[in-house]
């Protein structure tokens, strides 16, 4: 349908001086394009050309492929030009015939932009990929290759292109929405790879200043729900929740980093001084507009009260000048500035007025009223100058401060959609731009709030199956393809596990109750702690130089020396914390082929067996146990924490474990990270149980989880924690020895297998 | 045996902010030991100080480290030419001939050293030095004071709880903003408003605590960043200097810190 619609735009117009019929003017232009090869590519091209032209690709094809190729000698090679032939081709028999016309010129806009041939070749392997793995997707992005190709690298344009098909999975309705930028995480990943300095990478330093500044750790979250333009973004607070733009567009680098500060002090000054929320009453749109600009000057008067270096934070973002036409959204900036600005001088009479009214001895600053009383003056003195305020185009300004929706209480009137405040409201929620008269973007941006909507309802409705789920982390994931991992790409969502019949566990415990000794044994005698060194001891490799010295002493005394002169070290504890994650996906309910039991089954055996021997000698551990259900849920299950005890409840979470859903591996283990990190011990240990292949219902390439899951294992022993993998059923080992290493995995595919695996695992933690 | 080169002369400044000087001149009054807790650099060792030279005694301090041995604190044996010489050790001195004996941050030294002050820290008011068959009964002057800084606690690093009982103990805090104020400013001679700067920049820091900090910035830091300023270094370099870099190495941390200096300029 995108086809369609574009086809006429992109269509060869035939030139003035081009002959009539479709032949003649291949032929034309085979002879006028040939000249542009030297030596053996003339024929090599002219035969691509024909090769073209006669493949049943219909007329236009081959023309354009005549007319546009020829040029990419001079930017690069005769072979770029002539292997161009190969993915038009591709293009025509993957795609359509509009994507294989376009081809041609997106490639000559991308040579002149890339200039090398190897970014080039790079441009064109990423363009086949798409045809490969989102044929529908790849006209929207050939349309799109100057924007693209100006903005970001050939390597940065895969990542992106990958970024979409990893997370739209095999939809081809979400890849398109993804590609044609209509998807808002589509710009965010663009802007990302783009370098712009985003938000995710800014949010932990943005949370410890408000927390500096004013001990204040309100959540944020990216604003993605948005359709606006990212223009008119503003941050956005409601209940107690920071909503932040992904990107300020047209600040880069330092100065980015400065507004998104800018913006979050001023949110931080709202939470601090904006105690109660405006009742909207009977006020007009202009007087909303007015009370939010003046309650954005009363907070941040109060703040720079306390911080006066604020001041330089804000000021500069102030940029309204004292002259211009008299438009009511022009004369609502210099006002702003005149309330921050005491240096500004401004010649109108109204800005003055308000100036006066705002800095009014009388008024009491820590009230909010005064705002509601000046902003509704003044909002009748701009009525009575009958000027024009559009509420749908009005956007806050400067753009570091925020929508204030948050301040308003609207009453029940927010449920008639209809009403003026409610468009006025949807309006300063959404911004459109009138300039945005393409009918069809803003229906886009429609369905887009649409499905966000339905996002959210659907987290929302899962919410209420698992009411206790609250914690809900995001993750970055890692892509072997680009070698860079994805910010904030999946998300570990905890839910309460199901209750089980805790006996269930004690009958395992009574049956294997041999197993059970000789694995409490194994691991009671694993010393793993810090060695530590012992004086005064009867053998040892080095001499204890101050026993030396008494033995000495007491030699010269006259008395018998004390035979105990050497140290030596020995590891004398057990300083271990273990947290033992389970995998409970689908693939669990498999019978495990030697011994006849589910795989399930078989890792709560085992747990339980481990868990007993831990609990008894008294080491921290932890049990939890996951599946997935695409990236956006990574279900995570706490059965026991560390600091809980291991007790009936434990052991009844442990025996309602079901299997169900995927295996996303890496998030699983990066959320369980988070807690052993925790954990001060001398040796902390991730060990995973799994059956095997970590895989998704939203991802086809088989080895990308493998990959991130290799990633997390690597990255949690750069930080000191241990991870170890008891594989269940041999079939996947082969991953598990891929992810974890070979000496960190063993395979069991039996109970009694367990003790004789195990002191594997504790000889590698204390050698 | 002289301890003069352990008495301090001039009166150390120290600034009360409740009333410990009293509290621990009635403990004196009884050689009551005592522990002294609270965060680092919020003035234990001035406090200490100050009270040896208020009481006119002599005062051994003894920095505490892991591999602190309890014959480092009692003494030993010896080889000289003509055979062995025993020496006494700062706690054997200090307990002899009547001295304050101060122990900064016990919890740092090897368990078995802090046993054996239990037998100073009781009725008993006793040292036995084993090796050297011999009881030292403590001078009456000699009091014994330990340090302890609860921020640190972890399970292997604890005081026994049969040591916590033997002392009574005064807890420190950072000064209320005023008092902080006053105290950098007599410090370093800056003038009391950027003091109070100084102070108001100080909560930023322990704002943090807990949230990539283990402990805002002390008192000591906030000093030494006025002693920079009045060298003529400005507020923001003074801090980055004295308090944003000795204190953290997240940079995301430095980040929200330096912003937050900046905001308060």
């Amino acid at each position: 349908m995108v086809a369609t619609a574009t086809r006429g735009k992109y269509a060869v117009q035939p030139h003035s001086q081009e002959p009539g019929s479709p032949d003649e003017r291949l032929v034309y232009l085979v002879d006028k394009g040939k000249l542009a090869f030297r030596g053996e590519y003339q024929a090599i091209w002219e035969s691509a050309c024909n090769k073209l032209a006669q493949a049943g690709y219909g007329a236009l094809i081959p023309l354009s492929y005549a007319r546009h190729s020829p040029k990419l000698v001079k930017t690069l090679n005769p072979e770029a030009a002539i292997n161009l032939s190969a993915s038009v081709s591709l293009a025509a028999i993957k795609v359509n015939r509009a994507a294989a016309e376009l081809l041609p010129k997106a490639a000559v806009i991308a040579a002149a932009e890339l200039k090398s041939s190897h970014s080039f070749s790079s441009w064109i392997a990423t363009v086949e990929e798409l045809i490969h793995h989102a044929p529908e997707s790849s006209l929207a992005v050939l349309e799109r290759t100057q924007k693209i190709v100006s903005t970001l690298t050939p390597d940065r344009f895969r990542s992106w292109v990958l970024a979409g098909l990893r997370s739209t999975g095999d939809d081809t309705l979400r890849q398109i929405q993804y590609f044609s930028f209509v998807d808002p995480e589509s710009e965010k990943w663009f802007l990302h790879e783009a370098g712009d300095v985003v938000f995710t990478n800014l949010e932990r330093k943005l949370k410890l200043y408000l927390i500096s500044l004013w001990n204040l750790c309100p959540p944020m979250r990216d604003l993605i729900a948005s359709s606006a333009p990212l223009s008119v973004r503003r941050i956005s607070i409601s209940n107690g929740v920071i909503q932040v733009p992904e990107v300020f567009p047209g600040f880069h680098d330092e100065q980015a980093e400065t507004i998104f500060r800018a913006g979050i002090a001023h949110a931080g000054a709202h939470l601090m001084y904006s105690t109660k929320k405006f009742v909207l009453g009977e006020l007009k749109p202009i007087q909303v507009a007015l009370v939010s600009l003046l309650e954005d000057a009363r907070v941040e008067y109060l703040a720079m009260q306390a911080f006066p270096g604020l001041g330089e934070l804000w000021l500069p973002f102030h940029t309204a000048k004292p002259s211009g036409p008299k438009l009511v959204p022009l004369l609502l900036s210099r006002l702003a500035r005149a309330l921050i600005d005491s240096g500004y001088r401004d010649g109108d009479g109204w800005v003055q007025k308000g100036r006066d009214m705002f800095f009014d001895p009388g008024n009491d600053f820590t009230d909010p009223a005064m705002c509601r009383r000046i902003g509704g003056l003044l909002g009748n003195d701009l009525g009575q100058l009958r000027a024009q305020f559009n509420s749908k185009t009005y956007v806050v300004e400067p753009p570091y401060r925020d929508d204030n929706m948050g301040l308003w209480d609207f009453g029940d009137r927010q449920g008639q959609e209809e009403s003026d405040e409610g468009i006025f409201i949807e309006a300063m929620r959404t911004s459109p731009q009138e300039s945005d008269d393409d009918s069809s973007s803003s229906q886009d941006s429609e369905q887009s709030d649409d499905r966000n909507e339905q996002q959210y309802s659907a987290r929302e409705s899962t919410d209420s199956e698992h009411r206790e789920s609250e914690v809900a982390v995001r993750y970055p994931e890692y892509d072997y393809l680009t070698g860079a991992e994805r910010p904030s790409w999946t998300c570990a969502v905890e839910y309460f596990p199901d209750f089980g019949d805790a006996l269930k566990i004690d009958r395992i415990l009574e049956k294997h109750s041999k197993l059970v000794n000789r694995i409490t044994n194994l691991i009671q005698s694993a010393k793993v702690s810090l060695p530590e060194r012992l004086h005064h001891q009867n053998v040892g490799e080095s001499l204890d130089l101050d026993a030396c010295i008494n033995a000495v002493i007491s030699r010269r005394m006259g008395e018998t020396p004390d035979p105990r002169i050497y140290s030596t070290t020995e590891r004398k504890h057990r300083d271990l914390s273990v947290l033992v994650l389970l995998d409970v996906s689908n693939s669990t309910n498999d019978k495990v082929q030697t011994a006849g039991t589910s795989i399930l089954e078989l890792e709560l055996q085992a747990t339980s067996l481990l868990a007993y021997a831990m609990s008894e000698l008294g080491d921290p551990f932890a049990i939890s146990a996951f599946c997935s259900d695409g990236k956006e849920d990574v279900h995570y299950y706490r059965i026991k924490n560390f600091d809980s005890p291991y007790d009936s409840s434990a052991r009844a979470y442990l025996a309602g474990l079901k299997g169900k859903l995927s295996t996303r591996m890496g998030t699983a283990m990066r959320h369980a990270t988070s807690d052993l990190i925790n954990q001060h011990t001398h040796r902390r240990l991730l060990l995973v149980v799994s059956d095997g292949e970590p895989s998704d219902i939203d991802v086809d390439d088989q080895l990308y989880l493998v990959e991130d899951a290799k990633k997390v294992a690597r990255s949690i022993s750069r930080l000191g924690i241990d991870t170890f993998c008891v594989g269940l059923d041999g079939s996947g080992d082969s991953y598990l020895h891929k992810i974890f290493g070979k000496k960190n995995v063993a395979v069991i595919d039996k109970l009694e297998r367990l003790p004789e695996r195990l002191p594997m695992l504790y000889f590698r933690l204390t050698a | 045996m002289n301890l003069d080169s352990y008495s301090i002369t001039s009166e150390p400044y120290y600034f009360p902010t409740h009333n410990e000087v009293q509290l621990f001149e009635a403990a004196y009054a009884s050689r009551m030991p005592m522990m002294l807790k609270g965060p680092t650099g919020c003035g234990k060792t001035r406090f200490v100080e100050y009270m040896a030279w208020k009481l006119q005694k002599p005062l051994i301090t003894v920095s505490c480290h892991e591999d602190m041995t309890a014959s480092d604190l009692v003494g030993r044996y010896l080889l000289d030419a003509e055979g062995t010489v025993w020496h006494d050790g700062p706690l054997t001195i200090a307990v002899r001939h009547g001295a304050m004996c101060y122990l900064d941050e016990i919890v740092e030294a090897r368990q078995d050293t802090s046993v054996v002050i239990h037998s100073l820290t009781d009725d008993r008011r006793i040292l036995s030095l084993e090796k050297k068959n011999e009881v030292v009964r403590a001078h009456q002057d000699f009091q014994i004071i330990i340090s302890y800084n609860p921020g640190y606690q972890s399970v292997l690093k604890d005081l026994k709880e049969s040591t916590k009982q033997r002392f009574g103990a005064i807890d420190f805090d950072y000064p209320s903003p005023e008092d902080e104020a006053k105290i950098i400013s007599h410090e370093s001679g800056i003038d009391d408003k950027t003091a109070a700067k100084l102070v108001y920049i100080s909560e930023r820091s322990r704002n943090l605590k807990g949230h990539g900090l283990d402990e805002g910035a002390s008192t000591r830091m906030l000093i030494y960043a006025a002693q920079l300023m009045a060298q003529g270094v400005s507020l923001q370099d003074a801090c980055e200097v004295a308090l944003v870099l000795p204190i953290t190495d997240d940079r995301d941390v430095r980040n929200a810190l330096s912003s937050a200096i900046t905001a308060c300029a």
